[in-house]
């Protein structure tokens, strides 16, 4: 039996307690939380064992095998480091941390201790996003990716997670590099990293706060974001986040040299995109009957899942949690390969790089103006990392 | 803080001090309890997780008693809680529902964050003032009604699927008109040999659901509605929560058989003891209530 533990009780807990539990061959051992009441709820509410307010409690009581920790994120790197120190396997929150470098020092202990490191991507284990990612790998798109587009939408007026932000100048969100940006977009940031095969990608990036924020007072949250990545050339990929675009979506569009597919993550679809083109009108009739035969498709193989209790709403954290379980006791490669988690921190550092000196204030509109064109002068170069207090920062994140 | 200054603002002779802070931060409570006599707690956490309203309704609460043990002038300290925290079950007077019910002892098995949180404030309240002695009351307003909480109540039905399903039916509401609601809390600070004590607070002449509904569209606007009788909806409610359970809650348990105890059962409300030991007597008739409401409810309609 594996021995799994949490720690940090917030909101995405219930996700992992609850995903865990559905988990054979495993038990909470504990849950801990600098706040004992925390703990205290999530003890009463699953089925754990034990509650913690101290993680050295946790760690010494309750000897678990893997700790899930969902804390906010400036505490994932000395959390995780502690926990791998005293021999646990980690699954860490998105993000995996702050800093780039500080995800490398954490992959590194996990390969020094013989333990497992994993991070919280769970959206490429959906349905869906499996049933792609197979598709690839059966050589769909005809050799290796010319583009992708992914797009993440991110509602501000309904939720509730906003308004807390919004209110609260003090807010742990306000502390990040990359502020509202840092915590939600490594879903849409991963999944292109997936399918990039060089580590030292050129990413230019261009964000600004929306005017609704902007209108409510707001100059620090930037909640539009606009990334170009390019790889040798060759894979392109565009990255668009927005709180204000509708509909608000999760998408990704990834294009090769024959055939393309479109992923839905909200609807759960997936649309092959055939290369080829039908003759003359044939080209105008055809091919909506088949997206029709397609989408059809995927409304069956949904209400399947839906009927076969297999449909659960994070239902990719539990592949995943399984995965990386599995990983564990069979000594097999880890459900996220190491370089697809650095290469994620990575890109993120260079976005947040780029917006912070975007936005520093002693930069004028004109100079800032100067500062874009410096990225784009500077994106051809190679293996230089971006300050904020550099005038010709580089954007590539190798 | 708006609504605040507005306040102040209709009160020029009254000496008011805001403070702006956080609950959540030890502290802005220990900064916001300095010297008071009396606290009103009326901070809720809301919303659909329960991590987030536990925390927004438990951890401030800890944290305004921890702060106000720091202060020995404290002499009241009014919990706002709610009527969803009793289970509306094996009642000692069959229908009616008063102070002696008993409340949720598995408040987590109700699918609802609120209710959860609100039962779990109530215990910590109720600790403190065990273990050290806080002259604490609670006060458990039913649905509060009026300018500024425009929503139908889901004890009279819910329009999650699409359509308006009329839940209520012939059952009464335990509606408390806003000014109502908030002279009795203003008793319950104020009043003196009452602490320890729960106060019920729901107005005189309560409506059925049905009759309000009717209002509502004659007054608000006119929308589609299906009545569904008891006997449907318990059903549908004990097939939900056999559903959830047996499909690892792919669907969360959002209706069962606490749920359906707690809002749509055939229930009486009381408020003999408000009236009896707080001196309370309901200022606004529900007519003049219902007529604010609506009124309220039309202006903000024409805003949407």
């Amino acid at each position: 039996m594996l021995r799994v533990a949490i720690v940090g009780c917030g909101k995405i807990a219930d996700a992992h307690a609850s995903q865990i539990q559905r988990i054979s061959g495993c038990e909470i051992v504990g849950v801990c939380d600098s706040e004992p009441l925390m703990a205290r709820q999530l003890y009463e509410r699953f089925a754990v064992k034990r509650y913690f307010g101290d993680l050295s409690d946790l760690l010494n009581d309750a000897r678990p095998d893997v700790v899930h920790i969902t804390t906010p994120p400036e505490s994932h790197f000395d959390i995780a480091r502690s926990c791998l120190e005293r021999g646990c396997h980690v699954y860490v929150e998105k993000p995996l941390t702050l800093h780039a470098e500080e995800a490398q020092i954490l992959v590194a202990l996990a390969n020094e201790r013989g333990l497992k490191l994993t991070v919280g991507h769970d959206d490429q284990f959906s349905h869906v996003a499996r049933r792609m990612r197979s598709l690839v790998q059966s050589g769909y798109l005809g050799g290796r990716p010319v583009h992708m587009e992914s797009h993440f939408g991110h509602e501000l007026e309904d939720s509730a997670y906003a308004r807390a932000l919004l209110a609260d100048k003090q807010h742990w969100v306000r502390r990040l590099p990359g502020k509202l940006l840092h915590n939600v977009i490594s879903h849409g940031i991963a999944r292109i990293a997936e399918f990039l095969s060089s580590d030292a990608p050129q990413v230019i990036a261009y964000g600004f706060v929306s005017p609704l924020l902007r209108g409510m007072g707001e100059e620090e949250i930037v909640d539009e974001l606009r990334v170009i990545i390019c790889e040798d050339e060759r894979t392109t990929a565009y990255f668009t986040f927005s709180s204000q675009m509708r509909p608000s979506i999760h998408q990704f569009r990834i294009y090769g040299p024959k055939n393309g597919l479109f992923l839905d993550q909200d609807q759960e679809t997936l649309i092959r995109l055939r290369g080829g083109r039908f003759k003359s009108y044939l080209e105008k009739f055809i091919p909506p009957v088949i997206f029709a035969e397609q989408h059809l498709g995927n409304v069956m193989t949904n209400v399947r899942g839906f009927l076969a209790r297999d449909f659960h709403m994070r239902s990719g954290m539990r592949y995943l949690s399984e995965s990386f379980y599995r990983s564990i006791r069979e000594g097999s490669p880890v459900p996220i390969p190491y370089r697809e988690i650095l290469l994620t921190a990575r890109i993120m550092d260079a976005i947040f790089d780029q917006l912070d000196t975007r936005r520093s204030p002693v930069i004028s509109k004109s100079a800032a103006r100067d500062q874009t064109r410096a990225y784009h002068a500077a994106s051809v170069r190679q293996n230089e990392r971006a300050t904020p207090d550099s005038s010709t920062a580089s954007a590539s994140v190798g | 803080m708006a609504t605040l200054d507005a306040l102040a603002g209709r009160h020029r002779g009254a000496r008011i001090q805001l403070v702006k802070g956080n609950l959540l931060s030890r502290e802005d409570c220990a900064v916001a309890t300095r010297d008071v006599a009396v606290i009103f707690h009326l901070a809720v956490g809301g919303g659909k997780s329960f991590p987030e309203a536990f925390m927004n309704s438990v951890i401030t609460t800890r944290n305004l008693l921890e702060a106000s043990l720091r202060e020995t002038c404290l002499r009241r300290f009014v919990n706002i809680s709610s009527f969803a925290v009793y289970s509306n079950t094996q009642k000692p007077r069959w229908r009616l529902l008063d102070e002696s019910c008993p409340v949720e002892t598995r408040p987590e098995l109700r699918g609802e964050a609120y209710c959860f949180a609100k039962v779990k404030q109530d215990e910590l309240v109720t600790e403190y003032g065990r273990r050290f002695g806080i002259p604490y009351v609670i006060v458990r307003p039913g649905y509060v009604y009026g300018p500024g909480h425009e929503e139908i109540s889901a004890r009279v039905g819910i329009g999650t699927f699409g359509v308006f399903l009329h839940l209520g039916g012939w059952n009464t509401l335990p509606f408390t008109y806003v000014d109502n609601c908030a002279e009795a809390i203003a008793l319950a600070g104020l009043k003196k040999g009452v602490e320890g004590k729960v106060f019920n607070v729901v107005d005189d002449e309560l409506p059925s659901s049905r009759r309000f509904l009717r209002l509502y569209k004659q007054n608000v606007r006119r929308f589609a509605s299906i009545g569904v009788p008891r006997v449907v909806s318990y059903a549908v409610c004990c097939l939900w929560e056999m559903y959830s359970k047996w499909s690892d809650e792919q669907l969360p348990p959002v209706f069962n058989r606490r749920r359906w105890h707690a809002y749509w059962k055939k229930t009486r409300y009381s408020n003999e003891r408000t009236k009896a030991q707080l001196g309370w007597t309901p200022k606004v008739s529900m007519e003049e209530g219902f007529r604010r409401y609506f009124e309220s409810c039309q202006a903000r309609a024409r805003h949407a």
